[in-house]
């Protein structure tokens, strides 16, 4: 374990002719990451997005449609042209999975989520997002950025943005993708887009160094980047003595100070060994099928216990898009088994340990895809992209569980009741952190840029 | 209560039954609400000033039928005033107004005049960059910094004109001599082009899901630095990237700098099936156009009246019918006869090998006919019962779901090999082979340029990423009827919708041609007009918007400091004065750009020590936006790394050709998907400049990234800068960084064994001069124990040898 070297002690101890203090004021105008009021006081410190990469279909998990079983084998009628994403469309065809009814609400999920289900009465079920692309990569921007475009700054960096962080030692926006690749459209889904490239979200890869480049190479010993840097310290000081009223210069001093610090701190946040058997059984490190997103789980809470402000999981990597993603193209029920199986206990471990550490109440919880599937067949087994409506739920935050919001269709087609856009989640997502959507402004070509553009309306059941 | 008066008052007067008197009534709501953006500025072309001008809105007699009262009254829209509405009384005094036949009289008040971006600078004969400077430092009574010393000086043109740091034998020479050698240097194209590649939003690869990669793009990131160093005249330099296709002649040269509009990123995949996305790539021209080359947001204006400047909706859709025929083409680089050949040699080819594709798919169908039923066993009873059923008894389930097998299902040539008798499975490779055979006598691809023209994109390929082949694209037979220009047959614009081309009409002073269409009568000759318009000098902000970018280049921050909005969102000009005499010397001198940077490098204020501090000055222009000393500058991403490899002496120094692959971590391919990242050993063949590193849309590069590369998908015109401790972490450990110490470090192990010259040439190297006594003696003391790579290393991290000064 290295020593560490709290800020004020390094400040002074290297020297030079600049005091702590007055380094440390000149520091706070050019520190992109320095804590800033909300607008109003949030509900949530943090927020986890549970990103399920590939499209989750809403009729086999939370929107049951009997209509599908009545209507089974039957050409969906009565709805305009129907757009599918591969091929020709097919008949209405029933959920392959048996349904329950769970907890003291009596929320309808089916079997694919056992273990969340236990936790119905904490899930606010969202029945009614739709969005406007049927390809993954722009459905994946328009989720993260509220625009299908490339080059949008996206939410993770909106909040860091607004909020910027209380640890300095860890980046505030934080991504984990799955071991099996990134998620369709890879970085582009973490830009700050016209933001400073501070905004963007950092990859913390869930095994060896979770920063790229965070410790020296092998063959560098710690002694020796030591002197290194007190050398570096001191010339750069020399520099600061020289160049008087630089107010970049003391921050790149203090750069450096940091990442002195997030090279213990990194490693500590996410090191999910410092946790008792008990814990990691809870996220399921005991099953090979549940241990690697049990994994960005829980390393998701020690993250956020930290003080990280928004930490994005993928679920569904770009090896192999129809088995190692949600894409059920080919086959929904073989796929939603797997995938299923492979975070149900995660996630339901997450809300249990969230709770037990006393973060659910400040920790918004979001589980989505990046649009739902098409209630009719796709060569019998299959379901294509749709847009027109997905079910996602939100937990934690003292979001009120138990209640569905919005409603699709009779097939589950496309939102009917309430549909609500990605722009009204986003503005949602952002009053529980205590920001208000309209004020949550950046200047770029000249005009005031929003996540939510010009739309965006809080979901009244979620902010009640 | 007062709009209840009003209305009282109205009803009152309607009793009284007196005739709307123009001066008491209807001149001062002109006057106060409609002549501030329907005066001077004639936004969307009407100017309310006169009476005859206004009849274009105004049916005297017939106010329900007048576009005036209906707006005002919010029968139509967009309703007017912008942002606000009249009172009742005023509205009905204009419906009566207009009724009673719309009587004129004087307008007297004074009209404001337009607003500065949209009048042509001008400027007085003679001064000089310094009299403004001065004027403006003088009268703030700001103390001014001395002339920084000839060794940071040289270092500092040495960076800021070619991006490298300089040669030894460099300080000898005298500033001057120093400014014309590196003004000369190729060095200057490869550090210039790059700052208009930012424009461009220049990448290699297209974007989005597959992100292909876009072989020929480099050639025109070549044409850019080629431009600057040749000091192409910049109005000339517009031209060709505009309508490079449209100049007689087009040459090769300026068919490639067509690439300018191409550059955008793209979908590439099922463009067909999604005829919306040609929208926002021609949004996205309009933005790089506007905040690139005007210094104007008018892509705000694509769904409603710029909120803020005089651009109406419909000047967008002006300029966005001028840029509607263009189709996407790979130009030939060879002469049209040599181009012809190839096509020619090309399609026969492709006869001769459908021919016997058709035989060797004869010869399969029985065997992939007996293959089908196994294929479709492996799907479900229900499926399997529907295709059974023959298709005229199928249940409209049924016939959707045999639809959808039958026709996705297929056995494969191969397959079908496994199950063909010996005869046939001779007579099959006899076939495979007379393909092989004709495949060679494809003639080799000749190199073509990835630009645009004017075409109908209906027949633009749609192969895998819809990437056109050399030449293809443009559908010759079809192009009469689908330029939107061409009278009848304008297609896929709804009737009432053909909006002609034009410019904004703010912009606008003096009439200029919309169309100038080339003799060979391929194209419509708009955007070749667009060009001319744009570089006339009645065009007031093309060259302000160039000065004003080259001026940011070198100072950190522009005269106005958003480069890409002169508007009235954005910053005020800090010199205005100076932004219409550098505008108008500019032009007088033919557009020429080394000239400019001359006249500013050899100006004091450019030669200002960045070192200066003064409590005063601190108090009134803390940000130094009067230039009292040089501001000191972080080096963009792409210098620290040529820096570093040219002080290690690694840098490779070979100009232009296609882009190289630097390796990247596994952490960071393991992030993307789709399209190319060569393997390239990290050595002499990657040590090239950053201008040459591939730009991939989708994964940008990491030491560029995390010093603030911008997002490559959109225009950029300033970066940002930040000072984060992800930038620290990258210098201290990354591979490629610590690789270079060392080869710095070996360099000088061997010209000297003495410590202390090896920190001698251990600063040269990396910042440029000698140590002072105590860094001297502070690098000895690291020296004592630590080795000399390590100190390399710790220099390329400090603050000097990443900033300008």
């Amino acid at each position: 374990m290295p020593s560490f070297i709290n800020r004020r002690e390094f400040l002074y101890r290297t020297g030079g002719g600049l005091s702590g203090v007055a380094l440390s004021s000149l520091l706070q105008a050019e520190n992109p990451y320095a804590a800033k009021a909300p607008h109003f006081a949030p509900r949530a410190k943090a927020v986890i997005s549970l990103f399920m990469s590939g499209g989750v279909s809403q009729v086999d998990t939370f929107d049951r449609k009997p209509m599908l079983d009545k209507y089974a084998g039957q050409p969906m009628t009565g709805k305009g042209d129907i757009v599918v994403r591969q091929g020709h469309p097919g008949p209405l065809m029933p959920s392959p999975f048996t349904w329950k009814r769970h907890g003291q609400s009596g929320l309808e999920i089916s079997e694919l989520f056992p273990q969340v289900a236990t936790h119905a009465d904490q899930l606010a079920v969202i029945r009614s997002v739709w969005g406007k692309s049927n390809d993954h990569v722009q459905a994946h921007y328009e989720l993260a950025s509220g625009v299908i475009r490339m080059g949008y700054p996206s939410m993770g960096s909106w909040l860091t943005y607004g909020l910027g962080t209380e640890n300095q030692s860890l980046p505030a926006f934080v991504v984990i993708y799955d071991a099996r690749g990134g998620p369709f459209g890879g970085p582009a889904n973490w830009t700050a887009g016209y933001m400073p490239a501070a905004y963007q979200g950092t990859v913390l890869r869930s095994a060896g160094d979770p920063i790229v480049d965070l410790h020296p190479p092998a063959g560098m010993s710690r002694e020796e980047q030591k002197s290194r840097l007190a050398l570096l310290d001191q010339l750069n000081r020399l520099d600061l003595e020289r160049n008087p009223g630089n107010s970049e210069l003391a921050a790149r001093i203090s750069a450096y100070e940091l990442a002195y610090r997030m090279q213990g701190a990194a490693p500590e946040a996410v090191d999910v060994n410092r946790e008792s058997e008990a814990t990691k059984k809870v996220y399921g490190f005991d099953d090979p099928v549940t241990e690697p997103f049990g994994r960005q789980c829980l390393m998701a809470r020690r993250l956020v216990e930290r003080g990280v402000r928004f930490v994005q999981l993928y679920h569904g990597g770009l090896g192999n898009q129809n088995t190692d993603t949600w894409d059920a193209h080919e086959d929904v029920r073989s796929n939603h088994f797997k995938h299923a199986a492979e975070v149900d206990r995660p996630i339901a471990g997450l809300l249990k340990d969230l709770e037990s550490h006393g973060l659910l109440d400040s920790t918004l919880v979001v589980w989505h895809g990046e649009f739902g599937r098409m209630p009719i067949s796709q060569r019998g087994l299959g379901r294509d992209h749709n847009p027109g409506t997905m079910s996602m739920w939100m937990a934690g935050a003292k979001v009120k569980g138990g209640q569905t919001i919005g409603e699709s269709d009779e097939f589950g087609y496309k939102a009917a009741v309430q549909p609500i856009s990605v722009n009204d989640l986003h503005a949602t997502i952002l009053h529980l952190t205590g920001l208000d959507h309209k004020r949550l402004t950046y200047r770029f070509q000249g005009r005031d840029m929003r996540l939510t553009d010009v739309a965006g309306e809080l979901i009244p059941q979620i902010v009640a | 209560m007062t709009r209840c008066i009003a209305l009282l008052l109205a009803l009152a007067l309607r009793v009284g039954a007196q005739p709307v008197s123009f001066d008491s009534a209807i001149k001062p709501v002109l006057e106060t609400t409609c002549l501030k953006c329907h005066g001077a500025q004639a936004m969307a072309g009407l100017d309310l000033r006169s009476r005859e001008a206004a009849l274009k809105v105004i049916t005297p007699g017939q106010a329900e039928s007048s576009r005036l009262y209906k707006v005002v009254a919010g029968i139509e829209k967009p309703a007017m005033p912008m942002g606000g509405t009249l009172t009742a009384a005023e509205i009905d005094s204009i419906r009566r107004w207009i009724n009673e036949g719309a009587a004129w009289g004087a307008i007297t008040a004074p009209v404001a005049e337009k607003p500065w971006t949209y009048r042509r600078p001008v400027a007085k004969p003679g001064g000089s960059i310094d009299e403004f400077i001065d004027a403006q430092l003088t009268q703030k009574g700001l103390k001014v910094a001395p002339k920084a010393d000839h060794q940071t000086l040289i270092r500092r043109i040495a960076l800021d004109l070619t991006g490298l740091p300089p040669e030894a034998s460099d300080f000898a020479l005298t500033y001057e001599q120093a400014v014309r050698k590196y003004l000369a240097s190729p060095h200057y194209g490869e550090r210039w082009g790059r700052h208009w590649l930012d424009v461009a939003r220049y990448a290699d690869s297209n974007g989005y899901e597959h992100d292909f990669n876009r072989p020929n793009a480099w050639r025109y990131r070549d044409y850019v630095i080629q431009a600057f160093n040749s000091n192409k005249p910049f109005d000339r330099f517009l031209h060709e990237q505009i309508a490079g296709d449209e100049l007689e002649p087009a040459t090769p040269e300026t068919l490639i700098a067509t690439g300018f509009l191409r550059s955008y990123a793209k979908v590439g995949f099922r463009e067909k099936d999604n005829p919306e996305f040609r929208g926002e790539y021609i949004d996205d021209m309009i933005a790089t156009l506007g905040r690139g080359v005007m210094g104007l947001t008018i892509q705000c204006a694509r769904c409603h009246n710029h909120k803020f400047d005089p651009i109406a909706k419909a000047d967008y859709e002006r300029i966005k019918s001028i840029l509607w025929g263009y189709v996407e083409v790979d130009h030939p680089l060879v002469p049209a006869e040599q181009a012809e050949r190839w096509r020619a040699a090309n399609d026969q080819v492709d006869q001769q090998l459908k021919a016997v594709r058709f035989e060797l798919a004869t010869l399969e169908k029985p065997y992939k006919d007996q293959l089908m039923p196994a294929k479709l066993a492996k799907f479900p009873k229900h499926i399997l019962d529907a295709v059974a059923v023959p298709e005229e008894k199928r249940t409209p389930g049924q016939v959707l779901l045999a639809n959808q097998v039958l026709r996705t299902t297929n056995v494969s040539s191969a397959e079908a090999a496994k199950i063909m008798p010996a005869a046939q499975l001779a007579a099959r490779q006899q076939l495979l082979d007379r393909i092989a055979k004709i495949e060679a006598q494809r003639p080799a691809p000749i190199p073509v340029a990835m630009g645009i023209t004017d075409g109908d994109f209906r027949f633009t390929p749609d192969g895998p990423g819809d990437e056109p082949a050399p030449g293809k694209g443009i559908q010759r037979a079809a192009m009469e009827g689908s330029f939107l220009h061409r009278g009848a047959g304008r297609y896929l614009v709804p009737p009432g919708e053909d909006v002609p081309p034009g410019f904004p009409l703010a912009l606008v002073s003096k009439q200029a041609p919309f169309e100038l269409p080339p003799s060979h009568g391929h194209t419509s000759g708009r955007r070749r007009a667009l060009a001319e318009w744009l570089t006339s000098p009645e065009h007031p902000l093309t060259a302000r918007v160039f000065v004003n970018r080259i001026w940011h280049h070198h100072f950190g921050r522009g005269i106005v400091a958003s480069l890409d909005n002169f508007g009235k969102m954005g910053e005020a000009p800090t010199h205005p004065e100076l932004l219409d005499w550098l505008a108008v010397r500019f032009v007088e001198s033919g557009w020429d750009v080394k000239k400019l940077h001359r006249m500013i490098l050899l100006s004091d204020a450019y030669q200002r020590s960045s070192g200066f501090d003064d409590a005063g000055n601190q108090m009134k222009d803390a940000a130094n936006d009067y230039l009292w000393r040089f501001r000191a500058q972080r080096l963009e991403a792409e210098v620290v790394r040529d820096q570093i490899l040219a002080a290690a002496g690694s840098l490779s120094r070979a100009l232009g050709g296609p882009a190289v692959f630097p390796p990247l971590p596994p952490e960071s391919l393991a992030q993307m998907k789709n399209g190319i990242w060569e393997k390239q050993e990290d050595g002499p063949a990657t040590w090239r400049r950053s201008v040459y590193v591939y730009r991939k849309r989708g994964l940008p590069f990491p030491l560029f990234e995390v010093f603030d590369l911008p997002d490559q998908n959109i225009t950029c015109n300033r970066r940002n800068t930040t000072t984060v401790p992800t930038q620290a972490l990258t210098l201290l450990n990354n591979d490629f960084v610590l690789k270079q110490a060392s080869r710095l470090a070996a360099r000088i192990s061997e010209q000297t064994m003495d410590p202390a010259r090896r920190v001698e040439l251990v600063y040269q190297a990396t910042v440029a001069r000698a140590p002072r006594p105590t860094e001297r003696e502070l690098a000895l003391k690291y020296l004592a124990t630590g080795e000399l790579a390590g100190l390399a290393h710790v220099l390329f991290n400090t603050s000097e040898f990443l900033y300008l000064r």
